[in-house]
Order: structure tokens, then C-alpha cells, then sequence
């Protein structure tokens, strides 16, 4: 019933985190250019390498991961997020990715259980 | 002439020497006060003399607490340091504060807030996070708020931070307790480009959900999605 992990395990860090991403990433999408019909597949591969990665460090967290990939087209794009958590152990980490054709924004939120 | 003012010089002599065996010190203090009022005015040549005149206004004012004027170094020195330690103690009770023996303030502990256990598992079964009625809400909000709104690269940022929050507020009045929610709001300019959004999570499905929301005009789009957790 006590916390059995108190302190540094139940915060979200952001700089693993960040770096996790990164490596999705460039795996999943590294030097492909856009292509309408195999968007879908790389951004179903870049959330599952993600939530695995995440999963693999074993805290106790629930992870919510968003990916956005967008053709370079001249048109912008924006994106906010509001939250309702706990701020002392809660936390969230985004990543803008582009190449030549594409630009991928994936955003991780970290919710302590 | 100058020996018609002689007696009166020797007149005045006798009487100021009369004086100053009757009152001398006093006499004396109220020379030295008169005179640093009107030296004053001259900042740096009275510098410092005039602690010692505050020290004797202090002694004329609290004569009778001291019968020793002979000695005019030491009463000085006391008098200021009860005068100080009384000021500081002082203090310290006025503001309410635990103090020492010496007077000093004593610091108050941090008081840490202890959370009871509450043997919950999990969420009672009528206040789970409802998807449906949070999508309503959702498609609602950014219905509302987005009609008849152009892309604008300046301002659709904070459009998107304002969506946000109105809609984290308004799920958060009718969402069940000890849920946490996260939500996401992707403003996007209607061009000739092809975007893809996907999402996941890595949730207890038994108790928590999300829920998505999409606006589409001439000239932007808009998806919103909004993710209930359940806080154990």
C-alpha cells in the first residue's frame, strides 16, 4: 500500500524521453520522402516505437504519444495543449522533426499512476 | 576705550564663571546642541559630532534614569544598547513568531501535508470516464468558438493555446473525480498539402479513454482529441 518508489523513479524526465523520440524517428521515417500511401504506416510505426521504448524503462507511468507528419507545402500549422495533472510528477516533452519533403511533430505526455 | 570695557569685560567674566560652577555640564549641552543645530547645515564637518549630540539630547531627555553625569562615556553606550535590544525584542512578538530566549525569532518548521490511504481500486461504476459525452462536448466547443475563423499565421497560435484550455475547463467540470485529462488541440492552414495525425496511448483500458474532435473550413482545420486517465 506505501509507495515503494518515492522520489526520482515517479518523474517524468524529459531529456530520455527527448532522446527516445528522436531515435523513433529517424527509424521509422530517417531519409524516406513523402508519400501519401505510406504515411499511415509510418506514423502507426513511429507511435508503437515510441509507447515500446517507453514501456522498456519501467516506470510506473501511463504514456499518451501524438504524431503529426505534414507535407512542406508552404502551409503553417499549429499546436497547444492544455493539461490537468500533477505537476510535481507529471510532464510532457514535444519534437519537431523535418527532412526536405515532411515535417513530423511528436509530443509524449507522461502521466504518473 | 579700551579700558572703559574692561570692567564690564571682567563683569561678565565673573558671572560666566559663576555659571559654569553652578551648571557647567548643562550649560555646556545646551551650547553643544545650539551650536550643532546651526552646524547642521555643514553635512561633513558636524559628521561627527553629531551621534554625540543625539547621545546627549537622549541623557538631557532620561536624566533622571541616570544620576552618573560625570562619566559621560559609559551611560551613553548603555542607555543605546538597552534602547536597541528593547526595540528588537520587541519586534519579534509583535509579529507573532516563536522567539528565544536571547530574542532572535525562532524559524517555523515546514508542516508537510500527509495523505491518508484511501483503499480505493479503482473508480466507482457510474463515474467512469465517459468518451461520448466528452466527444459532444468537445465537437460543441470547437464549433462554437472556430465558425467562421480564418487562418492567420499570427494569432492561430494562441487560438490553439485558448481552445485548449477552454476545453481541458469545460470536460474538467463534467469529468468524474480522480481523473486526469490531457488534451491536444492541431490548428492547420487548408492548403495544397497532406498531413497525418495519429495517436496512442498506453492506458488501462478498463478505466481510462479519449475522445476526438474535428472542424474543417475554406481556409483552416482543426483536431482536438482529449485523453481521460484514471489517477490510482
Amino acid at each position: 500500500m506505501d509507495e515503494f518508489q518515492t522520489g526520482e523513479e515517479t518523474t517524468f524526465i524529459v531529456d530520455d524521453v527527448s532522446t527516445i523520440i528522436k531515435e523513433s524517428v529517424e527509424a521509422a521515417i530517417g531519409g524516406n520522402t513523402y508519400q501519401h500511401s505510406r504515411v499511415n504506416q509510418w506514423t502507426t510505426n513511429v507511435v508503437e516505437q515510441c509507447l515500446s521504448q517507453l514501456s522498456k524503462l519501467g516506470k510506473p507511468f501511463k504514456y499518451i504519444v501524438t504524431c503529426i507528419i505534414m507535407q512542406k507545402n508552404g502551409a503553417g500549422l499549429q499546436t497547444a495543449s492544455s493539461c490537468f495533472w500533477d505537476n510535481s510528477t507529471d510532464g510532457s516533452c514535444t519534437v519537431r522533426w523535418e527532412n526536405k519533403s515532411m515535417y513530423c511533430i511528436v509530443s509524449v505526455f507522461g502521466l504518473a499512476i | 576705550m579700551n579700558s572703559q570695557t574692561l570692567p564690564l569685560s571682567q563683569e561678565t567674566l565673573a558671572q560666566f564663571n559663576h555659571d559654569q560652577v553652578v551648571d557647567g555640564p548643562q550649560r555646556l549641552r545646551r551650547a553643544s546642541v545650539s551650536t550643532r543645530r546651526s552646524s547642521r547645515d555643514h553635512s561633513k564637518d558636524a559628521f561627527p559630532s553629531r551621534p554625540a549630540a543625539l547621545l546627549l539630547r537622549r541623557l538631557s531627555d532620561a536624566s533622571h534614569l541616570s544620576p552618573a553625569v560625570s562619566y559621560p562615556a559609559s551611560p551613553f553606550q548603555r542607555r543605546d544598547s538597552v534602547f536597541f535590544a528593547k526595540r528588537l525584542s520587541v519586534g519579534a512578538w509583535a509579529h507573532g513568531g516563536r522567539v528565544s530566549f536571547s530574542g532572535l525569532l525562532l524559524p517555523q518548521p515546514v508542516q508537510e501535508v500527509r495523505m491518508e490511504n484511501t483503499y480505493r481500486m479503482g473508480p466507482d461504476p457510474g463515474s467512469m470516464f465517459s468518451a461520448k459525452q466528452t466527444q459532444q462536448i468537445l465537437q460543441a466547443t470547437l464549433d462554437s468558438y472556430l465558425d467562421g475563423a480564418r487562418y492567420s499565421q499570427n494569432t492561430c497560435g494562441q487560438v490553439s493555446q485558448i481552445l485548449a484550455d477552454l476545453a481541458r475547463s469545460k470536460i474538467k467540470d463534467t469529468c468524474p473525480p480522480r481523473y486526469k485529462l490531457v488534451c491536444q488541440v492541431v490548428i492547420g492552414q487548408s492548403g495544397d498539402q497532406s498531413l497525418t495525425l495519429a495517436s496512442r496511448g498506453l492506458l488501462d483500458s478498463a478505466t481510462d479513454d479519449f475522445a476526438v474532435a474535428t472542424f474543417q473550413n475554406g481556409s483552416l482545420f482543426t483536431v482536438a482529441i482529449v485523453y481521460g486517465t484514471y489517477y490510482e
